[in-house]
Order: C-alpha cells, then sequence, then structure tokens
C-alpha cells in the first residue's frame, strides 16, 4: 500500500481555506479515502447518524505527480483529525513562505514509523516541505487503513448517494439562511422541511405552545418542476404546502435543526450555489453544493460536495 | 370574559403591524428576568400592555402605544387579556429580526384556536410565521393604585445608565437595599447592608448631570430586596445607554417603588416608506414605556416617612 503526491498550489488554497475549515465544523474525525482518479473526504458514511458530508476532488485538483498502489484496486481508506490535518498544512505553508522559493513543494505520503514511547510502528500521513535550503517533515497520526471490506462499504455508501432528489431548489443565500436557522433553534429542536415542484423551500419548527416557519418561493428549480396552482398567493404557506404534498408535487421530511445548522457551515467552503431536495422515498435531505470554475459562471465538476441529513420521521412524499 | 365574545366571530380583536421588531425585543427584554417566564396581554384602543410580575412583590409593565404601529385595527369591545410565554413571545420576535433588514410583522389575535399569530408581510417571496399558543391569563394579583407618599411624589430621575451602574454595585452587600430621598440636603442614598456595607450617594448639587429631576418634601427610606431592585435594571437593553435616557425612581404610599424607563423603538436604519411625513414626529414619539413596581419589605419598626 503505497501513497505519495504533491500538493498543487489550488489545492493547498481550497483545503486550507475552504473545504478544511467546512470539514471541521462537520465533525473532528474523517475519512480521507483516495482512489486511483479521485481523492475524498467523507463524515459519517461508515453507520453513525450524523450528517454524512462528501467532498470529492479529481486528483488533479489537489494533486500533482499522484502515485497510488494497493491490493484494494488502488484503493486507500484512513481516519484523520481533520484540525490536525488543516495545522500540519498551515505550518507547511508557512515553511514554504519562509523559504521564498517557488521551487518549495509539499509532498504529502503515507508512511509507518516507530511513534517516541511505542514498540508498534504507526501509520502516519508525512508532509515533507522541501525548500533548496531546508526541509521541514510532519507527521500527522491517523487510524489503521481501512480493511477491504470497510472499504467496500464506503464505496457503497457512496454510489447509494447517487441517488438524486427528483426537485432539487436553490438557495441564494446561505448566510440568511444560517442565521435563520440559529434563531429557530431557539424554539425547538425538529425541523419539518418541505419542498415542493413549484420552487418553494418551507421549514418549520412546532412544539405545543409554538410554530414557527418561514417559506422561500419561487427559488430555481432543477428536475422536476410544476406550476404553481391559480390563486395559491392568497393561502398560508403550511396550507399551500400542504396541497402540494397532497397533489404528490412536494414532499417533506423532519431533520434535527442542530444538522441542518451544521450542514449550513458548508458554507465556509464557499460554495457558489446550494441546492436542497429531498430523496427519493424521503430518504434524506440532500445539500449539493455547486462550485464554478473562477471566473466564469461554468460549474466546475471536478469539484462535488454534498451532504445528507438523515430523516428523524419520514414524513410524506410522492 | 368580555374578551372571548369574538370567538365564532370572523374578524378578530387586533390587527396591527410593526416595523421595529428589535426595538419591540428591546423593550419586552427588559421585563424578561428570568428565562421562562409568564406574561399576560391586555389589548386596547389605546395599545398593548404586557404585565409580567413575581412573588406579588415585583411586577412590570410594557406599555406598547398604538402608535407605535403602522396598522392598529383594534375591533374588540372590552379589554380582551390573554396569558403567553414571554421567552417564546420574545424568541420568536428575535427569528423575524434578521441583521440589516427590518421586515414589517403582521401580528393578529385570536387566530383559530386563540393562538396569537404573527405574519412578515413586506415580501411575497420570503415570509416568516409563527403561532403563539395563548392561555387564559391568570388574574393578576395587584394592580396599584399609586399615590404619593405626602403632597407631593417623592422621586429622583437620573441617568438609566447610572442607575443600572449603581444597582450592579449594590450587589456585592446584596440582600437588602435601602432607598433614601431626603431634601435636606437634597440627595439620593442608595445603601446596601448584608455582606458588608456599601453606600451610592446622589447629591442633587454637586453635579447637575447626575440627578436630572429631584422632588421631595420630606425624608422617605424604604428597604427593598435586591433581587428585584436588580430585576428593574438588569436588562435594560443597550439602546436606552446609548441614547443617554434618564429613568425616574418614584416612592410612593407605604414605599412602593416605581421605575420607569424609555426604551426607543426606532425602525433599524432607514426612513419610514408608508407615507409617513412627519418622520421626526412620529420617530421621537416612537418610545416604549416601562414601569417596573416593587414592593418595599416588611419592617417590625418602620421608620419610613418622616
Amino acid at each position: 500500500m503505497k501513497f505519495k503526491a504533491f500538493l498543487t498550489q489550488d489545492g493547498v488554497n481550497l483545503l486550507d481555506k475552504r473545504f478544511l475549515p467546512a470539514l471541521d465544523k462537520h465533525g473532528r474525525i474523517c475519512h480521507v479515502y483516495l482512489t486511483p482518479d479521485h481523492a475524498m473526504f467523507l463524515h459519517n458514511l461508515l453507520g453513525g447518524d450524523g450528517v454524512q458530508s462528501v467532498a470529492q476532488f479529481n486528483k488533479d485538483v489537489l494533486f500533482r505527480d499522484y502515485r497510488i498502489s494497493s491490493q484494494n484496486a488502488g484503493r486507500i481508506a484512513f481516519a484523520v483529525d481533520v484540525a490536525l490535518l488543516h495545522r500540519a498544512l498551515r505550518s507547511a505553508l508557512t515553511i514554504q513562505a519562509q523559504a521564498r522559493d517557488d521551487t518549495a513543494a509539499i509532498q504529502i505520503k503515507l508512511v509507518k514509523k516507530l511513534a517516541a514511547g511505542s514498540r508498534d510502528p504507526a501509520p502516519f500521513l508525512t508532509f515533507e516541505t522541501k525548500g533548496r535550503v531546508s526541509a521541514v517533515v510532519q507527521d500527522v497520526p491517523i487510524s489503521k487503513p481501512l480493511p477491504r471490506d470497510d472499504v467496500q462499504q464506503l464505496q457503497s455508501a457512496l454510489e447509494a448517494a447517487q441517488d438524486l432528489p427528483q426537485t432539487l431548489v436553490q438557495v441564494q443565500d446561505l448566510a440568511q439562511l444560517q442565521s435563520l436557522v440559529d434563531r429557530l433553534r431557539n424554539v425547538g429542536d425538529l425541523l419539518t422541511v418541505a419542498i415542493t415542484q413549484y420552487g418553494d423551500l418551507h421549514l418549520q419548527v412546532s412544539t405545543s405552545l409554538i410554530t414557527v416557519g418561514s417559506e422561500f418561493r419561487r427559488l430555481r428549480v432543477l428536475g422536476v418542476r410544476a406550476d404553481p396552482p391559480i390563486g395559491d398567493r392568497t393561502l398560508s404557506a403550511p396550507t399551500r404546502t400542504e396541497m402540494a404534498i397532497q397533489k404528490g408535487e412536494g414532499a417533506s421530511v423532519q431533520v434535527s435543526l442542530k444538522h441542518l445548522a451544521k450542514s449550513l457551515q458548508c458554507h465556509l467552503a464557499k460554495p457558489d450555489c446550494a441546492f436542497y431536495g429531498i430523496a427519493p422515498q424521503g430518504a434524506c435531505l440532500t445539500v449539493i453544493f455547486q462550485f464554478f470554475i473562477p471566473g466564469t459562471r461554468l460549474t466546475d465538476k471536478s469539484i462535488s460536495f454534498y451532504c445528507r441529513l438523515p430523516v428523524l420521521d419520514p414524513g410524506s412524499g410522492p | 370574559m368580555s374578551s372571548y365574545a369574538g370567538m365564532g366571530g370572523d374578524a378578530p380583536d387586533l390587527v396591527c403591524q410593526l416595523d421595529c421588531a428589535q426595538g419591540m425585543v428591546d423593550a419586552l427584554s427588559s421585563v424578561r428576568w428570568k428565562r421562562h417566564q409568564d406574561a399576560v396581554v391586555e389589548i386596547s384602543e389605546h395599545g398593548v400592555v404586557l404585565i409580567v410580575e413575581e412573588s406579588g412583590c415585583l411586577q412590570a409593565k410594557v406599555y406598547l402605544k398604538r402608535e407605535l404601529f403602522l396598522v392598529y385595527e383594534y375591533t374588540a369591545e372590552g379589554r380582551p387579556r390573554f396569558g403567553l410565554s414571554l421567552g417564546l413571545f420574545v424568541d420568536c420576535l428575535n427569528t423575524f429580526s434578521t441583521p440589516g433588514h427590518a421586515p414589517v410583522i403582521e401580528i393578529r389575535y385570536p387566530g383559530p384556536d386563540m393562538q396569537l399569530l404573527l405574519k412578515t408581510v413586506d415580501s411575497p417571496d420570503a415570509c416568516i410565521y409563527a403561532e403563539i399558543r395563548t392561555r387564559i391569563p391568570d388574574t393578576i394579583s395587584w394592580d396599584y393604585n399609586f399615590q404619593p407618599t405626602g403632597n407631593v411624589h417623592a422621586t429622583f430621575t437620573v441617568r438609566s445608565a447610572v442607575l443600572k451602574e449603581a444597582v450592579d454595585d449594590l450587589e456585592w452587600p446584596g440582600s437588602s437595599i435601602e432607598i433614601v430621598l431626603q431634601p435636606d440636603p437634597p440627595s439620593v442614598i442608595l445603601r446596601g447592608e448584608g455582606h458588608g456595607d456599601l453606600q451610592v450617594e446622589f447629591p442633587y448639587y454637586a453635579n447637575t448631570e447626575l440627578l436630572i429631576a429631584f422632588q421631595c418634601d420630606h425624608r422617605v427610606s424604604y428597604r427593598y430586596k435586591y433581587k428585584f431592585l436588580r430585576a428593574t435594571t438588569s436588562h435594560i437593553p443597550n439602546s436606552i445607554l446609548k441614547d443617554n435616557r434618564g429613568s425616574k425612581v418614584t416612592i410612593g404610599r407605604g414605599g412602593m417603588l416605581k421605575i420607569q424607563h424609555l426604551v426607543s423603538v426606532k425602525r433599524a436604519g432607514g426612513q419610514h416608506s408608508h407615507g409617513d411625513t412627519s418622520g421626526g414626529i412620529q420617530q421621537l414619539s416612537r418610545i416604549a414605556y416601562i414601569e417596573f413596581f416593587v414592593k418595599p419589605e416588611e419592617d417590625e419598626n418602620p421608620v419610613n416617612d418622616t
């Protein structure tokens, strides 16, 4: 099992400024999953009832001279502490800056070393920053590489997550949504999310004493869409949503407000668009983030980032 | 109860709109001295009054005059009253006010199930709404007929920030605080005796900035529980302190203490968009009145009014 590669400058920026801060908010420990074509950072894909998140990069976005080999079809997965990974990357960057040397590149590789005070060698992800005059090596402790079965399970979970919601609505202002969700957390823990084919997103928290809801209408729709019934403007948001669900033109699920707040932390990765949808059979609430190729409005297909929020109550769906 | 007469009818007792959720939150928060607190709301043609009380010794009222609302349609007869959780109401109003945007909120009472209904009405494509369960109100245990101790009220007005600071300082001796107003030399003394002694004195002539007004024709002295006194100033919103407003403190007959604050409920930033031509005057009158009443401690040997 071997892995080594040089981080590209874009890769360093993406990880340092955008993805690692977002991933850290999702959970301290994540799985790094490397395949011959992709590098992925995964949260909660192996069981657990938290928010699943997948950040997948085409290998060339993050790395150059990418070398990987394993007996499991060139696939390697391990768990790492996101904060430690970020710290190592930051100090590698500092060393690179101090070297004032454009050739100073950051190489990462998988190694087994004898840690101080230990008899058995342990696995590390090593950051090696070589300048003309100095070289600094940092070891980030990682878990033992996952056994073949677990890697297969990760792969299956990833494939299952490909099941896209029929209808996705685009939320423009994630910061606004986040501030709303933060304030809704004072009211209750359980959130009902409804999405209709007319482009309506309806959030509602309800307890025995209070119901607070918010509706965003006429959002951009991807996938299956329908025209809103005529005259529905005069109806209240809950009534409108209820009617859409009855007509099979909307779906709703219940999720934890805490989970939604967590998924909104993804905005730290500065996505250009965010889409919300309910997976078939109300299996989960899916949030898909899109990134544009810098300077264009074209989706960068080499990066994909999405979250799946577990559903606490399947609610009603089409 | 007369308030529930309109239950079967279509027209709600009250439909009002406000564009200053933050000011309203400030005003209501100033009487929220604990997280879970019940309040009684009374609506009338003059506006809305919210009343909270504790242990029969402390009562607070927030007066929201009808002029504070963009629209105020009152159709009930009598003065409908209902109880609700103050904490939920404040948290809920907070949900409506996003930073940099003061939405127009419509408040309606009662809903089909006697709820208090709130919703934003200024944007067709994004709305927030809420339904708060109300309950039949407890009777207000005391409605005090506030009367002067002598011929005139013993009263003083001091900057709210100064009053708050003095009360905060008195936390150290704690327990029981004596408030003394004396005409000669004209001054106000707050004295705490507990773990130690601490005395805060506001001499009227020493600094004209300190006591904005002072009126007292004979010495008055009463003791109040510190925790009640603290409740009257601990949640004064920052806007009062920033506006450099004064708080008026009056001791009435029997030692009843009345503390009044003025909270501005101006719309956050920007001008009115609802045909308000007299902007300045309108803004001046956009004040919520907060009143606290604190009963004195019962003393075995009162030597209060001399």
